[in-house]
């Protein structure tokens, strides 16, 4: 009997890596735009212009990728049980060395708040994206609005965004084969998610 | 940034609204200097053209006719960059170079090096800048190399009516408020280096009574962007903090649990 349980589809994976990737390129070409003092980022894309162009083409991928993923696990993210309260109320156990358990289904309330926080800021940083691109179409406080609402999305997901690279690597060590093979042990799945782990393989945690 | 002014030798105009007689020689003199190409008009059936700043027109006569109880008043504005001593377009340009403070105080640009981003027109409070055909920002610089030149710019040397005087802008504001004459733009915006001597409230002529950077400008640059910058390294300081004192949850760390569920 194998000792490992199927966490994400290659489709689920392969469209994480693609918001991934759209989000970095996003990252650095807009660093530049963000402020003077890292305009040294728009030399990798050869000058703020082509920065712009490459925001924007990335800026698209992002959107529709990102709203796409947040679609596919809409009911898994959006729902929270009494043991969501639980985790919630102790914080996951994360502010602290003691051993905790939580009857955990597939995603925890500090990934549903993740993925929710994301869909919300990915719904806004495109809205605006659009306004700030042609800004001569639009009036002139839309723009200037959506000027800073970039801004504060941006840095807002950059936040969440450091928080969810350590949670899934160093911080839950095993947690990202989830994303790279699919598959995680056995072991990893009863002891962070039991209530999935009952209900995919039918054994008790 | 690099944003100062030398109040002592800062350059500008002071705009007599009361003497300009609405001849458009300082639009004509711009062009013909700055070599701008000319703008197809309409007639709207007004003296006023064009009806709008354009990248190939720095300035222009804004004319305001105004009807109360059956009597007219015609009242023209020179309208242009407005020199302002804190520039919104300066604060948010991300490309250093492309906006940038001459020493005589002229919000100056270089084409070359502007990234065609149009954050200069939403941050400007007087809706001043324009992009031309090659998505470049243009607007008036004071004629920059004829004052670097010891010139007086193009337009002024045309108006026939000295309305638009340009000087030492200490000297010009000092001696319009000893001729007793009501300055807009002498310390708004810290300074606008174009202040006008208007004949009514500001708002007659088509200008902010108290013109500021827009307010979600302002937060974006001076707000968001510093606390952006700070979280960030907030969060990677956080993270790493809590590595060392709480440390991973270990799958190792499950074994013992396992047992302990049996209780």
């Amino acid at each position: 009997m194998s000792n490992y349980v199927e966490r994400f589809s290659t489709s689920e994976r392969i469209l994480h890596w693609i918001v991934t990737c759209s989000f970095f390129i996003l990252f650095l070409s807009g660093l530049g735009l963000y402020s003077r003092l890292f305009n040294g980022y728009f030399n990798l894309f050869g000058g703020g212009q082509n920065a712009i162009l490459i925001h924007k083409a990335a800026g698209v991928l992002f959107f529709f990728t990102s709203l796409n993923m947040f679609l596919n696990h809409k009911k898994d993210v959006s729902t929270f049980d009494e043991d969501d309260k639980q985790w919630i109320e102790q914080r996951g156990g994360y502010l602290s060395r003691d051993e905790t358990h939580f009857n955990i289904g597939k995603y925890n309330p500090g990934q549903k708040l993740f993925a929710i926080f994301i869909a919300v800021a990915t719904l806004i940083l495109g809205i605006t994206g659009l306004f700030i691109w042609m800004p001569t179409f639009f009036p002139r406080w839309i723009v200037q609005l959506s000027l800073m609402l970039h801004g504060l999305m941006f840095a807002g997901s950059v936040m969440f965004v450091v928080m969810h690279i350590y949670l899934a690597t160093i911080g839950n060590p095993g947690t990202i084969e989830a994303m790279l093979y699919g598959n995680i042990p056995k072991s990893w799945a009863r002891k962070h998610h039991p209530k999935w782990y009952k209900e995919v393989t039918g054994e008790s945690p | 940034m690099a944003d100062t002014i030398n109040e002592a030798t800062r350059k500008g105009f002071l705009v007599d609204t009361s003497r300009c007689i609405g001849c458009r020689s300082c639009q004509v003199a711009c062009k013909q200097w700055n070599k701008l190409d000319a703008d197809k008009t309409s007639n709207k059936g007004t003296f006023e053209n064009p009806r709008d700043l354009t990248p190939d027109l720095y300035n222009r006569v804004r004319f305001v006719e105004k009807e109360t109880s059956g009597e007219v008043t015609w009242r023209f504005l020179n309208e242009r960059c407005m020199q302002c001593g804190d520039a919104g377009c300066m604060k948010v340009c991300p490309s250093p170079g492309a906006l940038f403070r001459t020493k005589d105080g002229i919000v100056s640009y270089n084409k070359e090096k502007c990234i065609s981003c149009k954050y200069c027109v939403s941050a400007c409070p007087f809706n001043i800048p324009r992009y031309d055909a090659n998505d470049k920002v243009s607007k008036c610089n004071l004629c920059q190399s004829r004052v670097e030149g010891g010139m007086t710019p193009a337009c002024a040397k045309a108006c026939p009516t000295e309305a638009l005087k340009f000087g030492n802008r200490n000297d010009l504001i000092a001696k319009a408020k000893s001729a007793k004459k009501v300055i807009y733009g002498e310390n708004v915006l810290n300074g606008l280096g174009v202040a006008y001597a208007l004949e009514g409230p500001p708002e007659q002529y088509g200008l902010p009574a108290n013109p500021s950077i827009p307010m979600s400008i302002f937060l974006w640059k001076d707000v968001i962007k510093p606390l952006g910058i700070l979280g960030f390294w907030g969060s990677i300081g956080a993270m790493m903090l809590h590595y060392i004192t709480i440390g991973p949850k270990k799958l190792e760390d499950d074994t013992t649990g396992k047992e302990a569920d049996h209780e």
